[in-house]
C-alpha cells in the first residue's frame, strides 16, 4: 500500500479514528493489528521475515537480561549475553546481508571471473533495513543495560511494526518509542491540526517538488550522453529531490506519529545549511547517523584491536595524531557502512568511502584549522565564514551526489568531468521537450517552475526554523480561516502541480 | 580533577569546562571529541571505557567525567 494513494489516506483515517473511539487500554494492540494488516498487504511471505526479526530479537532481549540473575559469576554472565547479543545479530544481519546482497557478489564475481552466473530471485521484504536496524539497536542496549527488555511479545511486535516508520523510518529507540507505543493517548485537537498541517506539507515536498523534479534529473542522469552539459542542473536537481523524496516522506510518516500521540524521532534538521560534512551527517537522516554512533562507531573505536592501534599510532606518529588516527579510521569503516547501507553497488562504496575520507581529514586538520584561523585572524563567528561554510559542505554534498544517483562509477566521473568542461544551459532551454521524451514521461518547462517556486517555500521556512522560529508555533496562533486556507491551498497544490504517483514512483528510501 | 581539565582543555579549547553541564546536549562535544577524551582518559588514568559508558550522563559535564574516572577506577 502506497504511502501515496487514497487508500493509504483511508486506513490513516480509519485507524487513527478507531484509536480514540474504543478504550484506551486496547489502544496499541489495536495499532499492532492495523500495523501487521498494513505490512500483511505487501505480501505473506514479507511478513514471516518480520515476524521472524521480532521473535528472534524478543527472545534475545529477554534472554540476555535474564543471565545477570540466572548467572552470578560475573565474567560467566558477560560471556553469556556476548554469545545471545551475537547470535542475534549474525541470524538478523545474515538474512538482510544474504537478501540484500547475494546478487552484488554474483555480480562482482561473475564481472571478475568473466564467468556468467545467474542472478538470483530474492525478496526484498519492504522496510527491512529499518526494522532490522531497530530491533538490533534494541539488543544493543539491553547488552549495553541502557534499557529493559519487553517481556510481552505482541508489545514488542508492535515496537518493531508500527506501521507508519517501517518502510522508511525514523529509526526508533526502545527507550524513548517503546513507552509511547503502549501508553493511552486521549483526542488532542490542537495536536491534530498539526499533525495534519505537517502530513500535507510532507506530501506538497513529496508530490509537487520531488516529484517534478524527478522527471529532468531522471533524463539527465538517465541520458548523460545527450544531456552532456547539463550535469549541474541534473545534481542540483537530484540534491532538491533528495531532500524534498526522503524529508517529505518523515514529515508524513512523523505527523501520522503524531496522529496517534506519538513522537517519532526527527530524521531531519535543514542539511542544507550544514557548516561541515560532520555537521551534514547530524543534520541529514539523523536516526541512521546516530545508530551508527551508538552502534558501530563507538564499539569499533573501542574494541581491543583498535586500542592496539591506536598504542601503535601513539608511538610512531606522536600524542596528536596518535588519538586522532584510530577515530579516523572508525569515521571510514562507518562510512563504508552507511554505503553498502544504501546499496549493493561499487558506488555506493565509493559514496560511502567519499564522505568518510572528508570527514577523516577534517578531523586530522582540525589543530591546523584552528591556528590558520587564528594567524588570518579570521573568526568562526562571522557571517561571511558562516556563508562559506555552507557553501563549500553544499558543494562537497553535490559532489557525492553523483555518486549516489548516476548509473555507476565511471558514468558519475563523467558527468562530474563535462560539468567542468561542457556546460551548456541551452540544452535545457532548447530541447526542454525532448527531455520529457527522453525519460518517458511528459516535461515542460511549466515543471520547472513549480520546481523552483516549491524550493523558495521551502527555502523560507527552512531559513525561518534555523533562526530559531517554529513553523508550528506560527500555525498555532492563526485563527481558523487562516488555518483552513493553508490546508486548502496544499490540498490544492498536490493534483493541481504534482505528479500523478504512478510516474514519478514512490518514496526512495521506503526500498531500502 | 586537575589533569581532566588540563586534558579536555586540550582537545576542545573554546569549551567552557568549569562550568558547563550540558556538554553532549548543547552539542559542545561531537563524538570525535568524546573519542579523543576516552583515548586520552584510558591512556592518562589506566582505565577502560566500554561503548555502555559513552551516555551523556558520563559526559555533559567535567564532573560527570571525573565521576566516571573515579568508579571506574574502582571497578
Amino acid at each position: 500500500m502506497s504511502l501515496i494513494s487514497m487508500e493509504f489516506l483511508v486506513f490513516v483515517v480509519l485507524a487513527a479514528a478507531g484509536y480514540y473511539l474504543i478504550p484506551r487500554k486496547y489502544q496499541w494492540m489495536w495499532l499492532l493489528g492495523f500495523s501487521y494488516v498494513y505490512y500483511l498487504s505487501g505480501g505473506i511471505r514479507a511478513a514471516c521475515f518480520l515476524a521472524f526479526t521480532t521473535v528472534t530479537s524478543w527472545l534475545a532481549g529477554i534472554g540476555v537480561e535474564s543471565v545477570s540473575g540466572r548467572i552470578s559469576d560475573r565474567k560467566k554472565a558477560g560471556r553469556k549475553k556476548k554469545q545471545i547479543t551475537a547470535c542475534a545479530l549474525i541470524l538478523n544481519f545474515g538474512i538482510l546481508g544474504v537478501l540484500k546482497y547475494t546478487n552484488f557478489a554474483i555480480g562482482t564475481v561473475s564481472h571478475l571471473t568473466g564467468a556468467d552466473f545467474d542472478m538470483m530471485q530474492l525478496l526484498l521484504p519492504l522496510g527491512i533495513s529499518f526494522y532490522t536496524f531497530q530491533s538490533m539497536g534494541y539488543i544493543l542496549d539491553i547488552y549495553w543495560g541502557r534499557t529493559k527488555a519487553e517481556h510481552n511479545l505482541f508489545r514488542f511486535a508492535l515496537f518493531v511494526s508500527f506501521f507508519p516508520q517501517i518502510l522508511q523510518g525514523p529509526i526508533g529507540r526502545f527507550s524513548t518509542l517503546g513507552s509511547q507505543l503502549y501508553e493511552s493517548h486521549s483526542f488532542d485537537r490542537s495536536r491534530t491540526e498539526q499533525a495534519v498541517l505537517r502530513i500535507l506539507w510532507g506530501y506538497f515536498k513529496k508530490m509537487v517538488i520531488a516529484d517534478n523534479a524527478v522527471i529532468f534529473v531522471n533524463a539527465i542522469f538517465d541520458h548523460p550522453d545527450i544531456y552532456d552539459g547539463l550535469g549541474i542542473i541534473g545534481v542540483l536537481g537530484y540534491s532538491i529531490q533528495l531532500y524534498c523524496d526522503f524529508s517529505g516522506g518523515m514529515d508524513v510518516v512523523i505527523g501520522i506519529g503524531e496522529l496517534f500521540g506519538i513522537k517519532l524521532d526527527e530524521n531531519f534538521r535543514r542539511p542544507y545549511f550544514a557548516v561541515s560534512i560532520t555537521d551534514f551527517w547530524h543534520r541529514w537522516h539523523i536516526t541512521l547517523g546516530t545508530w551508527m554512533k551508538d552502534y558501530v562507531f563507538y564499539p569499533v573505536s573501542l574494541s581491543g584491536w583498535m586500542k592496539s592501534f591506536s598504542g601503535f599510532a601513539r608511538k610512531t606518529c606522536g600524542k596528536q595524531n596518535g588519538r586522532t588516527l584510530p577515530i579516523c579510521l572508525a569515521n571510514i569503516i562507518v562510512f563504508l557502512v552507511v554505503g553498502i547501507w544504501h546499496g549493493a553497488a561499487w558506488k555506493f562504496i565509493i559514496y560511502g568511502l567519499y564522505n568518510g575520507l572528508i570527514i577523516a581529514f577534517s578531523g586530522l586538520m582540525a589543530p591546523s584549522y584552528r591556528k590558520w584561523k587564528k594567524a588570518f585572524h579570521i573568526s568562526g563567528d562571522s557571517r561571511g565564514f558562516h556563508l562559506f561554510q555552507i557553501a563549500r559542505t553544499f558543494l562537497l554534498v553535490n559532489i557525492s551526489w553523483f555518486f549516489d544517483r548516476a548509473e555507476d562509477v565511471p558514468t558519475a566521473l563523467l558527468m562530474m568531468k563535462n560539468t567542468l568542461t561542457h556546460f551548456d544551459l541551452h540544452q535545457i532551454l532548447e530541447p526542454g521537450i525532448e527531455i520529457g521524451e527522453a525519460s518517458g514521461t511528459t516535461y515542460t518547462l511549466i515543471a520547472i517552475g513549480v520546481v523552483l517556486c516549491g524550493c523558495l517555500l521551502v527555502f523560507a521556512v527552512s531559513l525561518m526554523e534555523e533562526q530559531g522560529r517554529k513553523l508550528s508555533e506560527i500555525f498555532e496562533r492563526q485563527n481558523w480561516l487562516v488555518k483552513s486556507a493553508v490546508y486548502l491551498c496544499l490540498i490544492l497544490a498536490l493534483p493541481a502541480l504534482g505528479q500523478p504517483s504512478g510516474e514519478a514512483g514512490g518514496f526512495i528510501y521506503a526500498q531500502f | 580533577m586537575e589533569k581532566l581539565l588540563e586534558i579536555l582543555e586540550d582537545i576542545q579549547p573554546d569549551a567552557d569546562f568549569d562550568t558547563c553541564e550540558t556538554l553532549i546536549d548543547d552539542g559542545v562535544l561531537d563524538s570525535f571529541a568524546i573519542l579523543s577524551i576516552v583515548s586520552e582518559l584510558q591512556e592518562e588514568f589506566g582505565i577502560s571505557i566500554t561503548p555502555a559508558d559513552i551516555i551523556p550522563e558520563n559526559f555533559n559535564s567535567a564532573k560527570a567525567l571525573w565521576a566516571m574516572v573515579v568508579r571506574l577506577q574502582d571497578e
